[in-house]
């Protein structure tokens, strides 16, 4: 019998002749990504054959440069003789944390490149002390002694201790042997210490950074002394039952409902720290810290401020940086006198999540001018650079809607596994994805929604102003009266349900694309500048792992710029978050941000519809704009009519 | 001292297309007239700044059946051929002067006679056969039943080398491909929007159709009814076309009888509305009027129905070319 041997598993099987290398890879206990199931459609299994005697089906998923280098699909080849097989790394069947993983590198990547370095120090903190135990000639009282041990190491001239941890300090300090650790956090210019527990315990603070999106909540568990990112977990915010916009959210809180929509955040908020500490085995009272970046309406919300004058001119809100505050003030279970901080924003329309990208990207010292575009329900559009040693930094909000999160989009999802993340349409009509985690998918994310619409309109099954093209391929029908595409038939999901791209889902996209679009183009246009002058463009958005930065700009959300010029960058909103809760440094520059960067309100300027209207187009209906777009399109047509 | 004025003068850097309706015998149809519009180098008769190779036309609108609604000053000078497009059209060409007929399909309307596709054909051809000058067919403005009779209409017209109307950016891919096939112009439709008027156009072109083959209908509004936003629209986009727009490059088409005779600063007779003067004079007048602010706009082409607006638009036309007066 034919012996199969599997590369870098290192691990072989005797099978019949004839069965195929994905039967083999099974048999032997290596796992290989595939969403198909073997029918040859999806090439995910791709591997290498080094050497051995195969019978490989031809398929269309590979090209030649692959096939010569000995790529083949496991799935449509055959063994006849003993095989040396390779298994790539994108071949590999991964389960698991995928998300995090690559956004804790992404977090590492962000930092250095653009040489952001904060020290590390981070808001709350865990000081294990050994105390000098009083003598009479050394006779200060413990409080005091406390304090005189914590500057020994730390320059922290003010300090403050609430009346429990003073009562309960005596008795714990003797107990312990005068050995204990002290959770110290910042508060303004003070540090109060929460907490005094006995013996070492330093190794463990934990913290919790949340982006608090208007359609989605994420949080991440950060550990305190490594920086680590441990955990992630995401949600919808459920707060979407009482309106998907901040406005229809600021009239449900001006009409009564105010306590409602705090306590519906805060519970989000909680449900997803209970299910990060619970899963990694972590105590709510190792978590002293909460950063919360969002929008200014939605930090209202958690606090329990009233939004009301947001929405009315002069759109004052009532506050924009908000003090530290006992999270267990605001509802929020971490350890008891553990403090919720949230990044100031910018203005009652462009919140702490912008500034904290804006730290994150360290937009605010670069030489370039940059733009750093965060899709959300609202999309914040900014621009800045530092020239002559100060910054300036202008911002503007434009309302996208949800539908990029996946929200308003019939079988659209946050990038979360079983997500399709990546979406291709081959040249026969046929649909290729991926999904996040290599699983059966269940619906579509952001980042597939821009593929998918991309690549209807290069396959030319939606004209460019989006509407589907019946004849064009048989996988658009209609259903209650709206057309649909297919994308993957429900045998092949996870839901056991046709998973679709609907007509009013694509508006929804060319709506949503258009609003951000306009918004960086009115912002351009204020600032004399043109798509020339920008030096990078940072995009930002809850998208998951990937973006596909080329098929951004196909559907006309980003300008047309080299690939080069443009870097996604992911969530920078939970970046950001993240930096200020390891770095009081990042904390301050927070600070300094929001009070730096200047607000553009698009309701002063008259164009800003027209110039939607003009963007609810693909790519846009001024097609010069979008040069490499035209090209693309034009050589894909030529293709079609040499066909 | 005399005062050096300054040479305000614009040069353009590009010109409307110039569309060319109607083919000849040696052509292939059988007009015995064609019909050139666009062309212009310069805003609407601005030729100290450029050319305006060709006077806008007069089309004047005649109907598949008798209209219902028409005020009596309008369709007294009708009446005697309605029942009979060929004859109207040729009262329109012989008696009025029409440059073009315009045949409103409105008897194939659901709304009205719901006639089909044969009935359209018939008529287009009968039409054909009366008149030499050629043709603007419109069809009904409802989506199913424009792609239901344009088949017919459009075959029945091959080679005569038409305007056919409209495509909109919901319903253009049957029009486009039957202008495609058969040989003809076509109208591109958007609701007052410029940014629209510029879609429909991309869409059409990007189905193979050449950009020069389209006439942009930017929808018109008689005086009083919303004018001064049509006129913004037009004056953008010729502002753009002359610039370099090739996707607004394409001469412009105002659909005007039909808005005006709708309103009652022209419907309305004197014994409803006594103050506002006689009715025969109001109601040319207001049609008239109109059709000039859309000549200062840009129109390549406009829609007219009656015999006197008719003629004072031509005599607008004849000064506002420089007739003479240069």
């Amino acid at each position: 019998m034919p012996r199969v041997r599997f590369h870098p598993d290192e691990v072989s099987v005797e099978v019949e002749r004839g069965v195929t290398i994905q039967a083999a890879a099974k048999a032997a206990g290596v796992e290989l990504a595939s969403i198909c199931g073997g029918d040859g459609i999806c090439g995910r299994c791709r591997v290498i054959v080094k050497n051995g005697n195969i019978e490989a089906a031809p398929t269309t998923l590979l090209n030649r440069d692959e096939i010569q280098r000995g790529y083949v699909l496991a799935c449509q080849t055959k063994v006849l003789g003993d095989v040396e097989v390779e298994v790539p790394p994108e071949t590999r069947a991964e389960e698991g944390q995928i998300l995090i993983d690559i956004d804790a590198q992404r977090f590492r990547a962000l930092y250095q490149e653009e040489r952001v370095s904060f020290r590390h120090e981070p808001l709350v903190q865990k000081l294990y002390l050994e105390l000098p135990p009083p003598s009479l000639h050394d006779n200060v009282a413990d409080q005091q002694r406390l304090y005189r041990e914590i500057r020994r190491h730390r320059d922290y001239p003010i300090m403050q201790m609430g009346l429990k941890i003073l009562r309960a300090q005596p008795k714990l300090l003797r107990q312990n042997h005068w050995k204990v650790t002290a959770t110290l956090g910042l508060r303004g210019g003070t540090v109060e210490i929460l907490q005094l527990e006995g013996g070492d315990t330093s190794s463990r603070n934990y913290g919790i950074a949340v982006d608090v999106g208007t359609s989605t909540v994420v949080a991440h568990l950060v550990d305190l002394n490594t920086g680590r990112t441990v955990d992630a977990e995401a949600m919808y915010n459920s707060q979407r039952a009482y309106g998907e916009e901040v406005t229809r959210r600021i009239i449900y809180a001006e009409r009564g409902g105010l306590e409602q929509l705090q306590k519906t955040i805060v519970n989000d908020i909680n449900n997803l720290i209970t299910a990060l500490v619970s899963r990694n085995n972590i105590a709510l009272h190792d978590c002293s810290a909460v950063v919360c970046a969002g929008n200014t309406t939605m930090m209202h919300l958690l606090l329990g401020l009233d939004p009301s004058s947001i929405r009315r001119d002069p759109y004052v809100s009532c506050s924009t940086a908000p003090p530290p505050v006992r999270a267990a003030e605001v509802g929020i279970q971490i350890n008891p006198r553990g403090l919720l901080y949230c990044v100031p924003a910018i203005g009652g329309w462009v919140g702490g999540d912008v500034t904290a990208g804006i730290l994150a990207t360290g937009l605010y010292e670069s030489d370039k001018t940059v733009m750093l575009i965060d899709v959300g329900t609202n999309g914040e559009i900014v621009i800045g650079r530092r020239e002559d040693g100060f910054s300036w930094m202008v911002t503007c909000s434009a309302s996208a809607g949800p539908a990029f999160e996946g929200s308003g989009v019939k079988c659209g999802m946050k990038a979360s596994r079983g997500a399709i993340e990546r979406v291709q349409i081959s040249p026969d009509g046929n649909v290729l994805y991926k999904t996040v985690g290599n699983v059966k998918p269940k619906g579509i994310c952001g980042s597939g929604l821009i593929d998918l619409v991309a690549g209807l309109l290069e396959a030319g099954f939606i004209d460019r102003s989006g509407r589907l093209i019946p004849e064009a391929s048989p996988r658009i029908r209609e259903r209650d009266g709206m057309l649909e595409f297919v994308v993957v038939p429900a045998q092949r999901s996870a839901t056991e349900k046709d998973i679709v791209i609907t007509q009013a889902d694509i508006e929804n996209l060319l709506r949503a694309k258009a609003a951000i679009y306009a918004g960086a183009l009115i912002l351009m246009k204020s600032l004399n500048l043109d798509v020339a002058d920008i030096e990078r463009v940072f995009l930002a958005g809850g998208f998951g792992n990937y973006l596909d930065r080329e098929k951004a700009i196909m559907i006309g959300l980003i300008p047309d710029l080299p690939l080069e010029k443009i870097r996604f960058v992911g969530n920078t909103s939970i970046i950001g978050a993240k930096m200020a809760l390891l770095s009081r440094e990042a904390w301050e520059k927070c600070e300094e941000i929001a009070q730096s960067a200047t607000y553009y309100d698009l309701i002063s300027f008259p164009h800003y519809y027209e110039e939607f209207l003009a963007a609810k187009f693909l790519p846009h209906t001024e097609l010069e704009r979008f040069p490499s777009v035209q090209e693309r399109l034009r050589v894909k047509e030529a293709l079609w009519h040499s066909r | 001292m005399p005062l050096a004025i300054p040479d305000v003068k614009k040069t353009w850097t590009n010109a409307i297309n110039t569309v060319t309706l109607g083919a000849t015998k040696d052509e292939g149809g059988t007009r015995t007239k064609k019909v050139t519009v666009g062309g212009a180098t310069a805003l609407p008769f601005h030729h100290f700044e450029g050319k305006m190779p060709y006077p806008p036309a007069i089309a004047m609108e005649v109907w598949d059946v008798a209209p219902q609604d028409w005020p009596e000053v309008l369709a007294e000078h009708f009446r005697d051929v309605w029942h009979d497009p060929g004859l109207w059209a040729k009262k329109c060409v012989e008696q009025y002067g029409a440059d073009l007929i315009c045949l409103r399909l409105a008897g194939c309307d659901p709304v009205r006679q719901n006639r089909g596709p044969q009935e359209a054909a018939q008529a287009v051809k009968h039409v054909l056969e009366s008149v030499g000058v050629p043709l603007i067919i419109w069809g009904t403005g409802n989506d199913d039943k424009d792609n239901e009779i344009f088949p017919a209409v459009a075959e029945a017209a091959s080679g005569e080398n038409c305007l056919l109307g409209t495509i909109t950016e919901d319903n253009y891919k049957t029009l486009v491909a039957l202008c495609t096939a058969y040989k003809h112009k076509v109208i591109a439709e958007s609701p007052c929007d410029v940014n629209i008027a510029k879609q429909v156009n991309i869409l059409a072109t990007d189905m193979g159709f050449k950009p020069e083959d389209i006439v942009i209908y930017p929808t018109s509004a008689a005086l009083g009814y919303g004018l001064e936003y049509v006129y913004s629209v037009m004056e953008r986009a010729r502002l753009a076309a002359l610039r370099g727009d090739k996707m607004l490059s394409q001469p412009m088409i105002c659909d005007i009888g039909i808005e005006v005779w709708g309103v009652k600063e022209a419907k309305a007779s004197e014994q409803e509305l006594p103050e506002w003067g006689a009715q025969r004079e109001r109601g040319p007048l207001w049609e008239a009027t109109t059709a000039y602010v859309y000549l200062l706009a840009g129109a390549d082409i406009l829609v007219l129905r009656h015999p006197q607006a008719v003629a004072s638009v031509r005599q607008a036309i004849k000064q506002l070319m420089g007739d003479g007066l240069t």
